[in-house]
């Protein structure tokens, strides 16, 4: 296992350098928009008859540095109050702690997001063995043209067409928020949850759906071509235990995808918040850049990032304890 | 000496003209043929869109019509006719999708190769470079950025599309140089004491050709719904006239998805980014025949 955790260790500290460099670009382009929005505060609080003294320190309670300090000292001060886990405090929500705003945003966007993956890699890898296995009928080749028809087609226009459907049209399914009543572990608020819930998770599974079919296609065509499995045949295996090593062997390349699919599904979260307008990470971002809330943006950005960065890091550490090949 | 490895790494290319190639892939499914010609549209009414109307003719007796034999597909909340919309917008949202597609292959293209030619510390420095622009979730990024940089004009959103969507051609590419350079054509032009640059440019390069065009076309599609996305949610400032802003109008100011007035409106943009995704796709199936001997033999 000693291999496992030095890749662990190496995992874990390319994440950190990666969320360091964010970090550090979203610092400078704070600094560099136009205006320069820790002056225009400054510049504010002034006006309203603070002295600079006190608007300086409300200005670096704001942004996490003063834009009167040299530029190093400012940089420092940033990063130190970030790896405290303090964002800085929102200026549209006038003095809300920018990380209580997004603990609470969080749960809204990674619990569909999750959900949507586990929906769309289920039936997408059952329709990718489906596709491989029939690839040369009439119906193998439609579902993997839905596959690629439904991983191109843009995430807005999923999300549009979905609620067209199911809410202008049939009226089946609610809109706007995260349910009808107050919260409590009541089943009319779990059940209005769900129904919220339902139109985005349909989306994130779209989403990804078309990824996994065809990855698991030509994954599924490859394995079927290799010798261990004549071998086995020859050898007589039922036909279960055949499934089982070509499904074993299958879908290791899939870990891949997963990879590239957490950060398609976090971009896509601004799409599908937005259009159902959803309390989620995604329309917090959004509605940062709408009010110009640029502590609240570049905490919401990094957090995207770090959360993808997460999950592929854990993609990556069921890798190798799936692939014994790896973990040497 | 050139020769030899010229014939021991020649592309099926060289033994058919690559037009009359091309021309059989594309005729053999009909599929092939329709992808094609949905493409060609497009890149017609992106070229000479802004040409045939330069200036939108609004009708204000006519906000929000269906669509007539004077307007096909209607007309938007001020009277513009919605088909001359959509065939004004093209330009930007194809020229932007090109400019970002060009980019991409320039240095996913290199990147790979270089990384899958000459391993060792170069692969793995580039590999860490490849692996960071893969991770950053690139919409979010685009939003972010939107704040800062004016994408009304197509180069600079082509410019940002393109730096962060190479990444994964350049992993496609790398992967395909690993394994073409323990081929025999390789090892000889090596044996021949070829240099490194002609070795990448005249033997890895058409050999890896076909991954490079399936990529781009594909790219190109996560381009289009890139931008357009960007202009529907409305970060950027309105100030030329394209599908995005079309959609967003019509959702968010048309009311498209409570009345049925703004129908049309919403469903022409809707529909040509299908149409165009969908004629993409079509006709990659007549580049992978192309470039792949195996599919071409067995059909």
């Amino acid at each position: 296992m000693t291999g496992f955790g030095r890749r662990l260790a190496g995992k874990l500290a390319m994440g950190l350098v990666m969320v360091w460099a964010v970090a550090t670009f979203t610092f400078f382009l704070v600094r560099a928009l136009p205006g320069n929005p820790g002056d225009v505060q400054y510049e504010n609080y002034i006006l309203m008859g603070m002295s600079p003294g006190q608007a300086q320190a409300r200005v670096n309670a704001v942004y996490g540095f003063t834009s009167h300090e040299p530029l190093p000292r400012q940089y420092g001060g940033y990063l130190w109050q970030l790896a405290q886990g303090n964002l800085g405090q929102s200026t549209s929500y006038s003095g809300v702690p920018v990380a209580h705003i997004i603990g609470s945003a969080l749960p809204w966007t990674v619990i569909p997001v999750l959900s949507g993956l586990i929906v769309s890699f289920l039936i997408g890898v059952a329709a990718g063995v489906v596709a491989a296995v029939k690839r040369s009928s009439r119906w193998g080749g439609l579902l993997s043209l839905s596959g690629s028809v439904v991983a191109g087609v843009p995430t807005f226009v999923v999300a549009l067409l979905l609620l067209l459907v199911f809410h202008t049209e049939w009226h089946l399914l609610p809109f706007g928020g995260t349910s009808d009543y107050e919260a409590g572990w009541n089943a009319p608020y779990v059940g209005s949850v769900i129904e919220h819930a339902v139109l985005p998770v349909c989306t994130y599974a779209l989403l990804s759906y078309g990824g996994w079919l065809l990855a698991m296609k030509s994954s599924v065509i490859s394995v079927l071509g290799d010798d261990f499995i004549l071998a086995a045949e020859l050898r007589g295996i039922t036909p279960v235990t055949r499934a089982r090593y070509i499904g074993r062997n299958a879908i290791l390349p899939l870990f891949t995808v997963l990879a590239l699919s957490f950060g398609l599904m976090f971009g896509g979260s601004i799409f599908i918040e937005n259009t159902f307008d959803y309390p989620g990470l995604g329309s917090l971002l959004l509605k940062a850049i709408g009010t110009r809330d640029y502590t609240l943006m570049s905490g919401a950005f990094l957090l995207i990032t770090v959360a993808v960065i997460a999950a592929n890091i854990l993609a990556d550490l069921c890798y190798t304890l799936i692939d014994p090949r790896v973990r040497r | 000496m050139a020769v030899t490895t010229a014939t021991l790494g020649a592309s099926p290319r060289a033994r058919r003209p690559a037009l009359l190639a091309f021309r059989t892939a594309v005729l053999r499914k009909p599929g092939r043929v329709v992808g094609l010609a949905i493409i060609v549209l497009f890149a017609l009414m992106a070229v000479a869109g802004p040409w045939l109307y330069g200036r939108l003719e609004i009708d204000p007796d006519a906000v929000y019509a269906p669509p007539s034999a004077k307007h096909w597909l209607g007309t938007d909340f001020a009277g513009s006719d919605v088909l001359q919309e959509i065939i004004v917008g093209a330009r930007y949202v194809l020229g932007t999708a090109a400019l970002a597609a060009l980019i991409t292959a320039v240095l996913g293209t290199g990147i790979g190769l270089v990384a899958g030619y000459r391993r060792g510390f170069t692969d793995s420095v580039l590999m860490r470079i490849t692996d960071f622009i893969l991770t950053i979730p690139a919409f979010p990024l685009l939003i972010v950025l939107s704040t800062v940089w004016d994408f009304s004009s197509p180069w600079l959103m082509g410019l940002v599309l393109g730096g962060t969507g190479w990444g994964g051609m350049a992993r496609a590419v790398r992967s395909q140089a690993l394994s073409l350079r323990e081929r025999g054509f390789l090892e000889a032009a090596r044996g021949l004491g070829l240099s490194t640059r002609h070795i990448i440019v005249k033997e890895l390069l058409p050999n890896i050709a076909p991954y490079v065009a399936m990529h781009l076309l594909l790219s190109t599609i996560a381009f289009v719904t890139a931008e357009v996305g960007l202009f529907f949610l409305g970060v950027v400032p309105f100030s030329t006239t394209n599908w995005g802003v079309m959609l967003n109008q019509a959702v968010f100011s048309g009311g498209a998805l409570e009345s049925p007035d703004a129908l049309f409106y919403l469903l022409a943009p809707l529909s040509c980014i299908v149409l165009l995704t969908l004629g993409i796709v079509l006709f990659l199936d007549a580049v992978d025949e192309l470039f792949n001997p195996r599919l071409r033999e067995r059909a």
